[in-house]
């Protein structure tokens, strides 16, 4: 059954068509990912899909409720997709178990001791338990990352939605964070990721979309996509990103 | 015509005196003000310990007693060691003394944020203390540190109003009197205050030009206020 | 009669300055917090008035507001108490600062954390109590020992309404005694070890809750 299903999504900036007409279909237990040239809007597609930004046209269906409708309300919404950003956006002012435990108490209206219990749960899953006591500003890029992880997914989405998660990490940290949620994958975790990473994607994705210029290009399994399509615009961006690595 | 209109005008002689005071202090006092927390400024740098401690004590005293005790100490206390100075000559020294602590405290937060490899590479170019001082740590503290120091002189015009209560003949104590004749004591106070708003307004746009026309590409300044 | 018993007679009037400090910060902090929040309000006529609020009660001296509220209120039928009248002025004019401070401080939270407040489903008012209002106190902090420490240097002109505090003591003692230079030297050995505790309180709850990644500068 589909989780989230795209119709002729645009998005306008001040004139400028970032989404031109997009249309995705995400089901449960699928986990898919994103791919293009920065730019592409990719970001923003993910972005207005738990309305961050507000789209220009088109419908997003979300479980069956057309979420572009007026009077939607956008915090229930909100609660039900887990969010992990670029550059992780831990609380500074929380501890690691803090950052988890808050959504847990103020939102999902658990007490303290069951919210403890269930962010250690989770820290343990990624292997953070130990860091649970400590401030973002002590911890390792892929620490806060995977902190970040727990954080959204402790709140029990119903999808987790992935903003370039290793962009704005060293390939040792990346490579640490790509375990991770190549774990959640396993696990039949609904996915919703945005990268350009094409390592990430390929161990994380049941299938890849490629957007270009605003418009989905193609989309297909990683092996492929990245190997055997020909449409010169995926072609150079495998091999823009490919360099990196 | 409004009564309260005739009276201004009537002791309008007597106002722009007290303006005419309440300037000149605060020019004295914010000229002597930088001179002073630049020469404190520069004993906090130096090598001598004894020296460097109290200068640190003199600035830490300073900021954080009263203005107003320092000016009665010297206003009633000294005489009584003979010395008897002018209620101008208190408010000059005890002004100048405050506010170079606190300029001081300013040039020394933006020399705290300074990149100290440009003052190694004076010395090590041949450069004396005093011209590291003067050539390369001088310039970027003063710049980093315009708001902060404008903002003082904002500061210095509105406690220039202080001065009264030792008897300086200064812009407040004027209408103070005038008040105290013609009973209009709001209105009175109220264009005491209109007239340091305007004031204040001459000097914040002074201070917006000279930040523009100070301003460095690669030293952004620092609001201490 | 000794320097010591010139303090004693004075600390009697210490409380009145602590109080009027103390009672002048809390004025302060709730005007400050109020024109802090009432910033983020987009209405035009708002921000005309916040901006004009800052501009007056930052250029008027302290004494002279303290005048025109004690002495030339009572014109208009309004008469408040001298106590009241100067932690009015010093809330006033310190919350246009402390405004100013949190201000600043609100501005400094991560931007990329309160989206991530809003991806998690956190309405307003949730996110400025567990995300921005926790970050901006601690961000604040060297800010308002500042403007707090102002407020007790302010505090002398109280007794110019006839608050009883230490300045007065110290001028109904020097008329008697005619020993200005001692008695105006303790009086400011006294204010500088208020402010010293002061300080140091300030100092002490900061480090209390002091979290790695979030200082005051």
């Amino acid at each position: 059954m589909a989780l989230i299903e795209v119709q002729d999504l645009v998005k306008r900036f001040d004139g400028k068509e970032v989404l031109k007409g997009v249309n995705v279909l995400l089901s449960e237990g699928q986990s898919k990912v994103v791919m293009g040239a920065s730019g592409c809007g990719k970001s923003t597609l993910l972005k207005c899909l738990n309305l961050l930004v507000a789209p220009t046209s088109g419908r997003i269906i979300f479980k069956g409720e057309d979420i572009t409708r007026p009077g939607v309300d956008i915090h229930r919404l909100r609660q039900d997709i887990g969010f992990v950003f670029q550059h992780f956006a831990l609380y500074t002012h929380l501890t690691v178990e803090e950052n988890i435990t808050l959504g847990l108490r103020k939102i999902r209206k658990m007490k303290t001791a069951a919210a403890r219990e269930k962010a250690a749960f989770e820290l343990e899953r990624v292997g953070m338990f130990e860091h649970r006591k400590k401030y973002p500003a002590h911890l390792s890029g892929g620490q806060k990352q995977r902190a970040a992880i727990v954080r959204a997914l402790a709140m029990d989405p119903a999808v987790l939605f992935l903003d370039e998660p290793t962009s704005a990490l060293d390939p040792q940290m990346s490579r640490e964070v790509v375990t991770v949620i190549n774990k959640l994958y396993l696990d039949n975790i609904t996915m919703f990721c945005v990268t350009h990473d094409p390592f990430l994607a390929k161990y994380i994705s049941d299938s890849i979309v490629f957007m270009h210029e605003g418009v989905i290009v193609a989309e297909d399994i990683a092996e492929r996509l990245f190997y055997e399509h020909d449409d010169p615009r995926i072609r150079q961006f495998y091999l823009s990103v490919i360099d990196h690595r | 015509m409004d009564a309260f209109l005739q009276d201004l005008i009537h002791y309008s002689p007597q106002i722009l005196a007290g303006l005419k005071n309440t300037l000149l202090l605060m020019a004295v006092m914010s000229i002597a003000g930088l001179a002073g927390g630049i020469g404190v400024f520069y004993l906090t740098l130096g090598k001598n310990r004894l020296l460097r401690w109290g200068t640190e004590r003199y600035i830490s005293f300073f900021i954080g007693t009263p203005l107003l005790v320092h000016l009665f100490l010297m206003y009633y206390g000294l005489p009584q060691l003979g010395i008897r100075l002018s209620a101008f000559a208190v408010a000059v020294i005890g002004f100048t003394l405050n506010v170079s602590a606190y300029n001081a405290r300013y040039l020394m937060t933006a020399y705290n944020g300074l990149d100290k490899t440009q003052i190694e590479a004076a010395r090590a170019q041949g450069f004396r203390f005093g011209q590291t001082f003067r050539l390369i740590i001088l310039p970027q503290t003063l710049r980093l540190s315009v708001p902060s120091l404008t903002n003082q002189v904002i500061q210095n015009l509105k406690d220039t109003s202080v001065a009264f209560l030792i008897q300086y003949p200064d812009f407040f104590a004027q209408m103070q009197e005038i008040a105290s004749t013609n009973f209009q004591f709001l209105k009175t106070y109220v264009a005491a205050g209109l007239v340091y708003l305007a004031l204040v307004s001459v000097i914040v746009a002074a201070a917006r030009r000279l930040e523009r026309k100070t301003a460095l590409p690669g030293l952004e300044t620092l609001d201490h206020a | 009669m000794t320097f010591w018993n010139i303090l004693l007679i004075l600390v009697k009037g210490a409380g009145y300055t602590v109080l009027v400090t103390l009672a002048s910060i809390g004025a302060g902090l709730a005007v400050g917090l109020l024109l802090a929040v009432l910033s983020l309000v987009r209405w035009k006529t708002v921000r005309l008035l916040l901006a004009a609020y800052t501009y007056v009660f930052r250029s008027i001296p302290v004494l002279v507001l303290l005048f025109i509220v004690f002495f030339g209120l009572p014109g208009m039928g309004i008469r408040i108490p001298p106590f009241f009248s100067m932690v009015l002025c010093l809330g006033l004019v310190s919350g246009a600062y402390l405004a100013e401070i949190f201000r600043g401080a609100m501005a400094a939270v991560s931007r990329d954390e309160i989206t991530a407040a809003e991806a998690m489903g956190m309405k307003r008012v949730q996110i400025f109590l567990y995300v921005i209002w926790p970050q901006m106190f601690r961000m604040a902090v060297p800010g308002m020992t500042n403007e707090f420490t102002s407020i007790l240097k302010y505090t002398p002109f109280a007794y110019t309404v006839g608050i009883p505090e230490i300045m007065k003591e110290a001028m109904s003692l020097a008329a008697l005694t005619l020993r200005g230079l001692e008695i105006y030297l303790a009086v400011g050995i006294l204010y500088y070890l208020i402010y010293k505790v002061f300080v140091v309180s300030f100092e002490t709850l900061e480090k209390r809750f002091r979290i790695p990644g979030l200082a005051g500068e």
